[in-house]
This record gives structure tokens, sequence and C-alpha cells, in this order.
């Protein structure tokens, strides 16, 4: 001691007391990170920490992970299934049997009155891959009803579009370790440190090492943009124009890869055709990049020896998703840059398992990518389940997107969501409020029974959450990873699987079909399936992908078998001439014109609304709102605005306004910042009862992702006391 | 020692190979000699008797933030409170920010802090419990909650606002360096969970891999001249003129370009419009000090004046030695007194340690003026005791006791003045403070005299009292009043985070304060004008009366304002985290009311007497002894 006491007092530091360290996956964002729980003696989780060795995350984890032991005790689970005859009615607790099967009268109700489509089903992107496999098996094999969907159509719709209509099948051809061999990384619409920061962390790792330049294209200074070396402060809604006309100025100056494209691209002259209207100088009145930037940044592209492209809602989530991803495709694809190490075309995706959901829940087809509209497929997947293959559609459903729209119709009578919540994540509340006040069937399965969506239903089946199931999630960079069990699950809830199978034990069709209730013999049959297809996951078991901290697919039983471990990481798609998914190998290169449909900003409206994430909180904060320790960072609403524009209209900061847009009005707290153009502000997407009510959503014609990033708002002020009080009532967490 | 796991990543680990001799601040790096015997002993954390195989376990470390890499993801913040278990309202280490420029040439310049671990940790010289040790282990600065006594003063004085005072548990903690990873040769929590390669860690001055500045000004960090911090930085991005702060504090940061750095400045953020805000200025988590300063000045001023009055020869002062008036003044000093004390003591996060107040008399300013007080206050209830009897040998034990109270009384209020000369709060480091103390001390303590006297007798026994006393009150007016003269102009020249309390009170508290200087003249006018005509009939009454008033208002005002507008030069907070502004908007809205929020209530503490007792009975008479003497520095 230097100074203080004579005497050294013991020194006290917190101890859990963990005994055990136990291997689970994290189930908040589909980065992927491999985590450890801790536990005390008596078995109650107590801490968590990123695993060393995997290769993802290498031992860190962002905030939400670091708390993520948390949830198991986390405020608001649902303990015990619900049923109610009306949604004014109280709820009545029910058993698991009782309410599953009301349930399955309620489906055989509705489908027997109005069709077999008139009841849908709205998954989510957050449930264990075993879980979706089953539940497409449910809702293709048993139930029937080809309204079946995901809400991964709010998020990564536009990318499983736009590498379908590319490459002629879904599934991210890059990696994380793109950004230790690329030589331009350009990042749209994607603010890694907010929304994936061990994404970031991975590419700063790699830039410290090789600092390569990195392109930032958002409308917004977020911290990506600010340290970027180029941040192209894009018009919103006009990325396909940007990117049509560096393609252009690529193609006017020479700069592709002729060899490549001729290898492995059909449709190159029609696209030199439609880019060939996208001069720099036309093009920069639309997009608002100026012609210079424009030119130094397709020159950079095209001559850096690895270029990638990294996109996130800012393109999915616009009424060019869809046309966004090609068009980055298409600049991957003209500058030979797929399957290459550091060059790539990589979607960062949301949700833990949206990419789980995509493979394996059969909503946009059938198992393993396999199509509806493909009569092997249909054949294939009705043989292996033992179903009448004519009882499968022929052709895709509607999307979520349109599922809503089509109960104000009349068209659908019942629906089932699966740990989703749409009060708070689809566009334009109001009309997502009227359409399940007009459903004579709402179930909600979600571990929280305080969703706001719950307010409408009829039937509630509380699950068990995250690591009170066994199974498997797959990430961004196609890896498949564990969760393994921590915890029993809490009080009467089931897990997704287990509730799967007992909905489907009330119909006669499954008694001819195999529903198995262990995690792994699920797994087994994904792993059949798997064989011979691009997602080919036919070598992995639960403890070989524990071992190796998560396994990239494809992993084949023949590799498997002949010795040969998976690769630590940096595995790729497309890495051969000729290997896409289209019959002929080739991929397309598909031209894209421009349609200005957005609601701009005018007169009456006279701010752009722009939407996105904080990393503190996961989508609607039915997790991260319960968890104070990330809560804290954003626990209300606000608004980032202009200080100059909220100077005109005498707004001050930490003050309350409205929002009013042609949808409907909200009540959010101002924080005055430069990092948002004068006519323009950004909200928070996770808030109920927030940014949601003035979004307008309007749908890709491809992926029908609704626009939520680009829509038309006015300010206006408040009473302040009274909107304290309004944004406290819609803050239960 | 904790177990390091087989898998633990390359950047998790320690990595000074070298280090050099002497800080820039010239003092040793490493903290003991060869042979030291406090070398090779165990830091006995949670009872592990082992001792750490550090090699570099004698030097001082210290945090380095590449602030240019920070991206405000809350990493570090929160692997903190994970690993330490903290709830939502409390983390040792926060990432706050300023932000510079215009659309879309913005930039946000986040800063993460936690304990720079000082030289000269002014927490430790300030705790009057001698809860916190600087170990020559790490040089870590550490704070054992067990022994804090929850007064706060740590907060007060640290200009990073590293220690934490929970209004929960009552008590202090911060960052403890980690020192059990740093044992087993891992670097901190916070650091290892850093996404932006930003933070690290490390033998001070030493300069981490891949990094080459080692600055100590960065915009809105304090000055390193009142603790020697040990963290350095690295901010080689050029920054924008002027940097602003998100949070509720008035304060930006501008560039003074011919010295090259950033100087606090005011940030007129909530306009020139005035207000009273009567709610925060007389119902804040301070008034029990404004209660304790003014009572214990206006005691000791009114006793050293009953005592002393005569022999000083004070005109008029005769009459109080009269047993009824002297007694009654003796008890009404000793109520008053009373009521200081128990609302200073209750105040406290676990007032029934009240006892550890005396532990670090030999630096702390806290401790000497509770023991002055203490002292004061003994010699007050000895002297009223012993007064009451009127024979000569139990006015020998009164005369003692009363010379003790008028030694120890001004001993107490000079350590109450000098504890408030806090470097990192410019607006109390001014002799204003002073003049202040002072000031009550004279108008107060004579107007409890007069008070009490006007009551007890008649108006025509204090013909020569009254105006010497109204004479005693106007000095001491006149030098409150000069004092917070020089103290408003002084504070609108320094510009600092004075500078920014002065603009709080001159805006936000503007009508009150003007109320406060009006009243402050016109009790001034009114003293003069009793002290030169004296006390006569009706209008004499009634000047009086006004007096007492505008006197009790314009105290009472001008001692909550002195609390309440104190802004201390602590790091820039986030829009709602480590924001006074949330954090009061929270409290008022109920926003608070769900833990969540990271707001909690302020809250009174109880008086635990079984824990008291406890404490009593669990140590012998001679454990009692030893630990005056440890008091008394014995080794």
């Amino acid at each position: 001691m230097l100074f203080g006491r004579n005497k050294k007092n013991p020194i006290t530091i917190a101890d859990k007391k963990i005994e055990k360290w136990s291997y689970s996956t994290c189930g908040y964002c589909s980065t992927g990170c491999s985590i450890e729980i801790g536990t005390n003696k008596e078995g109650t989780p107590v801490s968590s920490r990123g695993v060393g060795g995997a290769d993802v995350n290498q031992g860190k984890l962002c905030l939400k992970g670091i708390y993520e032991h948390e949830l198991f005790e986390s405020a608001g689970r649902g303990s015990t299934p619900l049923i109610r005859s009306d949604f004014h009615e109280p709820w009545n607790e029910a058993s698991w049997d009782d309410a599953t099967g009301k349930m399955a009268s309620e489906i055989k109700r509705i489908q027997s009155k109005y069709g077999r489509d008139a009841f849908a089903i709205v998954s989510t992107g957050q449930i264990l891959t075993e879980g979706f496999y089953t539940l497409g098996k449910l809702a293709r094999g048993v139930i029937g009803t080809n309204n079946y969907d995901g809400n991964t159509t709010l998020c990564m719709a536009s990318a499983v579009s736009g590498y379908k209509r590319s490459f002629g099948s879904d599934g991210p051809p890059g990696c994380y370790e793109d950004f230790e061999h690329t030589d331009c990384l350009i990042a749209w619409g994607s603010n890694l440190p907010e929304q994936h920061p061990i994404i970031y962390w991975r590419m700063k790792e790699a830039q410290e090492k090789r600092n390569f330049p990195l392109i930032v294209v958002d409308p917004r200074v977020t911290m990506l943009a600010q340290n970027a070396d180029m941040h192209l402060t894009i018009t919103p809604g006009t990325d396909v124009v940007l990117q049509n006309s560096l393609m252009h100025v690529i193609l006017a100056e020479g700069l592709e890869d002729q060899d490549y494209i001729k290898a492995n691209t059909n449709g190159f002259e029609d696209l030199k055709k439609e880019v060939e209207k996208y001069d720099p100088t036309s093009a920069a009145k639309i997009c608002g990049i100026d012609e210079d930037t424009i030119r130094t940044v397709a020159r950079l592209y095209a001559n850096a020896g690895a270029a990638m492209n990294i996109w996130t809602m800012g393109i999915n989530q616009s009424t060019h998703g869809s046309d966004g991803v090609v068009g980055l495709n298409n600049l991957s694809l003209l500058t030979g840059n797929i399957g290459k190490k550091g060059g790539t075309s990589l979607s960062i995706t949301g949700q833990c398992n949206a990419m789980g959901t995509r493979e394996w829940s059969s909503c946009s087809g059938l198992p393993g990518y396999r199509a509806l509209e493909n009569p092997e497929h249909r054949e294939e997947i009705g043989k292996f389940w033992n179903v009448d293959p004519e009882f499968f559609p022929k052709k895709r459903g509607m999307a979520q997107t349109d599922i809503f729209p089509a109960i104000e119709t009349g068209a659908i009578k019942g629906v089932w969501l699966v740990g989703t919540n749409p009060m708070t994540s689809m566009p334009n509340t109001a009309r997502i409020r009227k359409s399940l006040e007009k459903l004579e069937c709402l179930i909600v399965q979600d571990s929280y029974q305080d969703v706001e969506t719950t307010d409408y239903a009829h039937i509630f089946l509380p699950a068990a959450l995250w690591a009170e199931k066994e199974g498997c999630f797959t990430n961004t960079e196609r890896r498949v990873n564990i969760v393994r069990k921590i915890k029993e699950p809490y009080a009467d809830t089931k897990t997704d699987l287990h509730i799967f199978n007992e909905v489907a034990k009330h119909f006669d069709q499954s008694k001819k079909m195999t529903f198995p209730y262990k995690p792994a013999d699920v797994f087994d049959e994904m792993r059949h399936l798997s064989k011979g297809q691009l997602v080919d996951i036919s070598g992995m078991t639960y403890d070989l992908i524990e071992k190796n901290r998560g396994i990239q697919w494809p992993y084949t039983e023949e590799q498997a078998k002949q010795g040969i471990a998976p690769v630590k990481g940096g595995k790729r798609l497309y890495t051969e001439d000729g290997v896409f998914c289209y019959p002929d190998g080739k991929a397309k290169l598909i031209p894209l014109p421009f349609v200005d449909n957005n609601e701009v900003p005018d007169e009456k409206y006279p701010f752009w609304l722009n939407s996105g994430r904080l990393v503190e909180h996961f989508h609607t904060r039915t997790r991260t709102g319960k968890i104070g320790n990330n809560n804290k960072f954003s626990p209300t609403a606000f608004m980032e605005m202009n200080p100059d524009a909220a100077m005109e209209l005498g707004i001050t900061h930490q003050s309350y306004v409205r929002l009013v847009s042609r949808r409907s009005d909200a009540v959010v707290m101002v924080m005055l910042t430069q990092r948002v153009p004068r006519n323009m502000v950004f909200v928070p997407f996770h808030f109920f009862d927030c940014v949601n009510r003035l979004t307008l959503g309007l749908l890709d014609p491809h992926s029908r992702q609704p626009a939520f990033k680009q829509a038309a708002v006015r300010i206006e002020k408040i009473n302040q006391e009274e909107a304290a009080k309004i944004n406290k009532e819609a803050r239960k967490f | 020692m904790i177990k390091v796991r087989s898998d633990e990543p390359k950047y998790a680990y320690l990595w000074d190979k070298e280090t050099k001799d002497k800080n820039r601040y010239g003092q040793n790096i490493e903290l003991t000699e060869e042979g030291d015997e406090r070398r090779n002993k165990s830091l006995n954390i949670n009872g592990d008797d082992g001792i750490g195989d550090n090699p570099n376990r004698n030097k001082q470390h210290g945090f380095f933030l590449n602030a240019d890499n920070c991206i405000g993801c809350h990493a570090c913040e929160s692997a903190c409170s994970e690993k330490n278990d903290n709830p939502a309202h409390i983390a040792f280490r926060s990432v706050g920010f300023v932000e510079g420029g215009s659309y879309p040439d913005y930039q946000r310049l986040n800063i993460s802090m936690a304990c720079n671990h000082c030289d000269d940790p002014v927490c430790l010289k300030g705790c009057p419990t001698r809860a916190y040790t600087k170990f020559t282990e790490y040089g870590a600065v550490l704070q054992d909650p067990d022994i804090c006594f929850g007064c706060g003063y740590c907060t007060w004085v640290c200009p990073y606002n590293a220690p934490q005072l929970d209004p929960v548990k009552g008590e202090v903690s911060k960052c403890n360096m980690c020192v059990d990873r740093l044992e087993v040769g891992l670097k901190p929590s916070c650091v290892s969970a850093c996404l932006g390669n930003a933070l690290d860690f490390g033998v001070v001055e030493n300069i981490p891999e891949n990094r080459d500045q080692a600055i100590t000004e960065i915009p809105g960090f304090p000055t390193t001249d009142i603790t020697h911090p040990n963290i350095r930085f690295q901010q080689k991005k050029q920054n924008h003129h002027e940097m602003t702060r998100t949070d509720s504090m008035p304060l930006k940061y501008v560039k003074d370009e011919a010295e090259g750095k950033y100087k606090a400045t005011v940030d007129k953020k909530s306009g020139l419009e005035k207000h009273w805000n009567f709610r925060s200025l007389l119902t804040s988590h301070e008034s029990a000090h404004v209660i304790f300063t003014l009572f214990t000045q206006a005691t000791v001023g009114a006793f050293l004046m009953l005592i002393l009055g005569e022999s000083l020869d004070l005109l008029g002062f005769k009459v109080l030695n009269d047993y009824t008036i002297h007694m009654s003044l003796v008890a009404t000093i000793f109520i008053l007194s009373t009521i200081g004390l128990f609302k200073l003591n209750m105040h406290l996060g676990k007032p029934h340690r009240f006892y550890r107040g005396f532990n670090n008399l030999r630096l702390s300013p806290v401790s000497r003026e509770i023991a002055g007080v203490s002292m004061f206050y003994t010699g007050l209830l000895g002297y009223a005791f012993f007064a009451l009897f009127d024979n000569a040998f139990m006015g020998f034990f009164a005369t003692i006791f009363a010379y003790l109270a008028v030694i120890s009384g001004p001993i107490g209020l000079y350590f109450m003045y000098k504890l408030y000369r806090i470097p990192a709060r410019p607006f109390w480091d001014h002799c204003q403070t002073g003049t202040a103390f002072l000031g009550s001390m004279l108008s107060l303590g004579s107007f409890i005299i007069a008070a009490v006297s006007l009551v007890v007798l008649p108006a025509s026994a204090l013909i020569e009292l009254i105006p010497t006393l109204a004479s005693i009150m106007a000095i001491g007016l006149t030098i409150e009043i000069v004092g917070h003269l020089v103290h408003a102009r002084d504070m609108q020249r320094i510009n600092n985070e004075g500078t920014a309390s002065h603009y709080r009170q001159t805006t936000q508290y503007g009508k009150s304060y003007l109320l406060r200087n009006a009243l402050l003249c016109l009790s001034l006018v009114l003293a003069v004008t009793i002290s030169s005509t004296g006390l006569s009939g009706m209008l004499g009454m009634i000047t009086a009366i006004i007096l007492a008033l505008s006197l009790m208002i314009a105290s009472a005002f001008s001692r909550s304002l002195f609390f309440v507008l104190v802004i201390p030069t602590t790091m820039p907070g986030a829009f709602f985290w480590k924001n006074d502004g949330f954090v009061d908007h929270a409290r008022e809205t109920g926003l608070a009311d769900a833990p969540q929020h990271g707001v909690v209530y302020e809250r009174h503490h109880a008086f635990k007497l079984d824990e008291l007792i406890q404490t009593i009975k669990e140590n012998s008479l001679q454990d009692m002894l030893e630990h005056v003497q440890w008091i008394f520095g014995k080794k």
C-alpha cells in the first residue's frame, strides 16, 4: 500500500461461484457467436462468456450476449397455456393437451369452412432449425396451408430473393474470413458497430492488419460511416441507381472481368444496355452522390484485387430491396468477385436463425432450399415424409406481408404466430391492429406472454426459450452451430419442437408420418435430406459441431467418412467456374430499371423517416427490454434530429415531439445531432407504439419485404407532461 | 487464483515486456524497492492466499484508450458490470461522447472511462472512513464497501466520476482494476471485451502494439493536474473546433487554437430564460448538507458570541450572563446543533457507521470537520450540563467544556470550508465558499442570540445588545455579499465548469438567484438600520420580523444554490446513460419505477442499531484502542 490502510483487508471481488461452463450459441443476431453459460452449484445460470477458441467470435461477445444468462429469469415469460373465446375475455389456464386440441379443432373448423389456405402460419427467424423443420413438416404435410411464412420477410427476404434471382439459389457465398483478404469493402446500408458488433470486430481486426479501403453507403453518419474512408450519403431508396451507375463506369472504362463473365454468367448484353442509361452525371441527380465520387468508387472497386459488398437492412427494407441485392450481385459478377478470397457479395443477416428458416422451414418452398414449383422436389419430400405429393401446393403462397392484407380482405380467418410480434415489428401498426381484431382465431406461441400481439390472441402457447432447448442455428456465413440445453424449460413451457409435435398429434394425417421428439433425430432427417444439395450438412453431428465450434456448410458425409475435418472458417460457395445453381451452372446478370415509387418528403410531410437498430436492443425488446444492463442505454423511444432543423421549428434537445405521417402519429424524445441530415429523422424500430405507427411499408415486388426506411413525416410540438405520460404508458417493458 | 481457460485468446493476455522507470509526472513506475516487505504478499482476494506470478506485479498499471477506435458499443461497460455483478443503475465503467461538425462532416468521439487509479488519489485522501487503499500491487486504488459509510465525498472529489454511490445500498463501490485477472496475467474484463480495438491496459507509459501515441488530453477529459491519472489516450483524428455534449450539462469543449488544447466552456443549452426551479432547489438530495452547514455555522457563531462576547467588550453582551437568558440560548444552540448533526448523520448511506467518520484524520478534511464539529458538540453538551449548576466547582468544568467548544468549533468550520475546496468542482473551489460560511456564522449566529433574547427579555433590556448584534449581522452579510460578487465575477471569467454553474445560476435558477440577492441586500439594509437606530416600537418589531424572514429565506436559498449548482469536471455522458437530465426526467415522470431503466430514486437509509450493537459486541476494548491508535498513525 502506498497510502491508506496499514492493515491489509482481504479484497472482495464479486464471485458468482461458477461450477460449470456449458457450450451454446448466442440466440440474438445471426453473427452466430459461440457462447458459454456459467452455472453455479444450484444449476442457476449466472454468467456468460464468449468461447475462446471459436472461429466466429474468438472469445468476444457484444453486450447482449454478455447478459444472455439473465434471459432465463427475465420478466414477462408465459408459464402455462392460455385459452379464451374472445380477446376481450380474460384468459383461462389450460393443459397442453386442451390448448393444442382446441387449436387443432379451430384450424380444422376454419379450413373446412373457408378453405385450407384460410388458416395462415407466420413463424420467425429465432427458433432452432429442428423446430423450423418440424413446423415445415406440420404446415406443408399436415395442416396443408400454403399461407405459411416467416418474419424473415421483414428482414432477409430481399437477400433471399436477390440470391435466388442471381445465382439460382439462396445461400450467402462469402464468409467472415473474407475481411482478411479483401482489397476493398463496400458496406451498403449496414452499420456493423450497432447491428453486428462482433462482425465489426472481425472487420476491424482485419483492417488493422492490412488497411483496405472501407466505403459506406448510408444516409446517416453512423460510427461505421464516420470511420470509413469514403461515406456516400445516398438519398433513401436510390441504391439501384448508384449501383447501375457504378456498373456504367465499370463497363464504360472496360474494368469488368470479361473472362469471368463469359465463364459464369448469362445476360451481360441486356445488363449493359440498361446501365448505359445511368451515366454518373444523370445518376448523381437521383441518388445524391456526386459524379466524381461515383467514378472514384467504381474504379476503386473494379481495380481492387478482391472486392466485397456487404449489406443489411438499408438495401433489403426497400421497394427495390431484391433489386438492390441483385445489383450488388451484378457488381460482384461483373468484376469476378464471387467465391474468391476477399471477393464476395455477403448479406449480413438479422436473426440468429434467419438462415435456418431459409434452409429448412419450408416457408418459401420445401426443406433444403427445395422449391414447391419443382415436381421432383415435391415428389422427393412427399416420399420422405409419407405425404401425398399432390397435397403440396405447386406454387409458393403468400408472404407474411401479404397474409395481413388477406386478413383485411377476409381471405384469411385464422393465424398462428410463432415467435414474432407484428404489433411492434410490422409497418403501419394501425392496420395490423385492425387485421388482428378481425381474426376468428389467433394463436400466439412465444416465450413471452407480454408480447403486444398477445392482446389479440385466443390461444397462447408458452414456449421454452433459447437454451432451454437443444438444436442448431445457422449463421450469416452458413455455419451450423449448436445450442445446448443449459436449463430445463421455465414453468410449464415446452420447446417449440415439442409443441409442433403435440399439435400434429391432433391431425389424422400425422399418424402416417413420423414426428420425432428428440432434436438429434430431427437433425438426422435434415442431414439425410441435405445430401447432394447446396446446403449439405450430412457430415455433421451435434458433437462434431460443438467440437468445431460450428461447421460451415457444405460438409458432406463423404468428407466426414474420409476423415476430412471441417475447416475452421473461410468456406465459400461458387469457388469454381460454372457451378451456380441454375441448370446451366451460370449466374444471371439482371438489368434493373429504376422506378421511383417511394413516399418522399413534401410540403405537408417534410422529413424523411428512417428507422434502424440499436446495439443494446434486439427486435421488439421482448428480451433486451427486460435486462437492465442492456435496456438502460436506451430505455425509451427517441428520435435523432438535425439541430438546424430543430431550431427552425423551435424544438429542443431532450423534449418530446409528436411525429405525424399519413398513417398515424407517435411520441418520441428528441435527440439533436448532426448525425442526420436536415430533412431526415431517425427513429429506432425496437419500441412498441412508436416508429411503425408511422411507416408505410410499400412491398418489394419480388421479395414482398416492406420498405421500412422510406416514409415521410412532419414534426409537431406536444404538451410535455402529456407526452411523458403517453411515452411511459407505452413502455410496459 | 482464478482459473485461466485453455482457449483464452491471445488478446486477453497482458503484453508488457519492457517498462519505463518513471511516468510523465516523475513518479516511479516500480512502486516498491527490491526487497520491500510489501512485495510477495498475497492480495487475499476473496480469502485466497495465493500470490500472482505477474512479473510486473509491483508496477503502476493503467488503461489505454484509442478514442479514434471507440465505437460506443457498450461491451466494456457490460463486461465490467457482468463481472462485478452490478445492478443496472451502477457501473464502474461508462461510455459517453462528445460530438462536433455538421452533417455529413459529423464526428462522434466516444470516451470509455473507469477509474484511472491515480498517482495522487483524491478519493483516498478525501474518504473519511479510510475505505480506500492504493496498493503497491499494480498501483490499483481499491475501495472497500464494507468500510464505507456512504457519505459520497469521494464521488465529489474525483474528477472522473469513478466512485459510484449506490442510492439503494447506501455505499460506494468502484473499479477494482480486475486485480484477480491481473494476478494470472490477464487484462481486465472491459479491455478483453472491447470490440473496437480501442481499450487496452498495461504498465503505465507503455504503448500497446500498433499504437504510437500516449496523450493525456482529449476533448471532454478533465485536466490531469488534480490527480495524475494513469490513463493514456491515442486520438489522432482531427477533431472539430467545437465538441458538444449530448447530456444535460451546459458544457462544451472548444479548441484553444494557440495552445491546441480543448477547454471546457459554457454551452447555453437551455437558453437565457430565468426560472424559479423551487422543486429541485429545495428538495435536492443535498438538503441535509444545507441544514447541517447552516445550523452548524449558526450555532458555532452564536456560541462563540455568547461565551466570548463580554470578554471582547461587545456592547450589551453583559445581559446574556443572566441565568435564564444564558441557559435559554445554550439550550437553543444545543437543539439547533443537534438537528444539524442529526441531518448530517442520517443522510449517510449507512448512518449507524457514523463512528468511522474519524478514521482518516490524517488526510481527510471531512474527518477533521467531523472531529471538529463533534468536539464542539461535546463541549456544548458538557457546558450545557455543568452550566446548569451555579457553583464554582461545576463552573470550572463548564469553563473547560466551553473552551473546548470555542476552540473546536472554528476548527470544525475551517475544515468544513476546506472540504468544499475541491479542484474537480470549480464552483466551490473559490474563496466565496469561505466568505459564505463565515458570513453565515456571523449573521445567523447573531440572529439566534437576537431572536432568543427578544423572546426571553423585554426590549428595554436589549437597547445595547440589539444594535451590536445587528452590526455583527451586517458584517456577516457584507462578507457574504462581497464573496458572492467576487464569485460571480470570477465564475464568468474562468471559463470552465464553474462558468457553467453560473450560467445555470442565472437561468435555470435565475429567479431564485435574484430573490436570494435581493433578500441578502434587504437584510443588510435592515441590519444596518437596526444597528444605527435600534429597535423601537411597532415599526422596530416589524423591521425585525422582516429582517428575520429575509435572512432565513436568503440563507436557505443561498446554501441550496451552492449545492444544487455545482457542476463537477466529470466525463461527458450519453443521451440516456450518465445524463443527469434524463435521470431527473425519469424520476419526475415515474419511468424510474421500472428498474431496467437504470435509474433509481434517492432514498433515506435506516440507522441499523442492531448492526452497531453487533460491532460493539464483536470488538473488545483492546480492538477499539488499537483502532484509535491506528487513526493516529500507528503502524
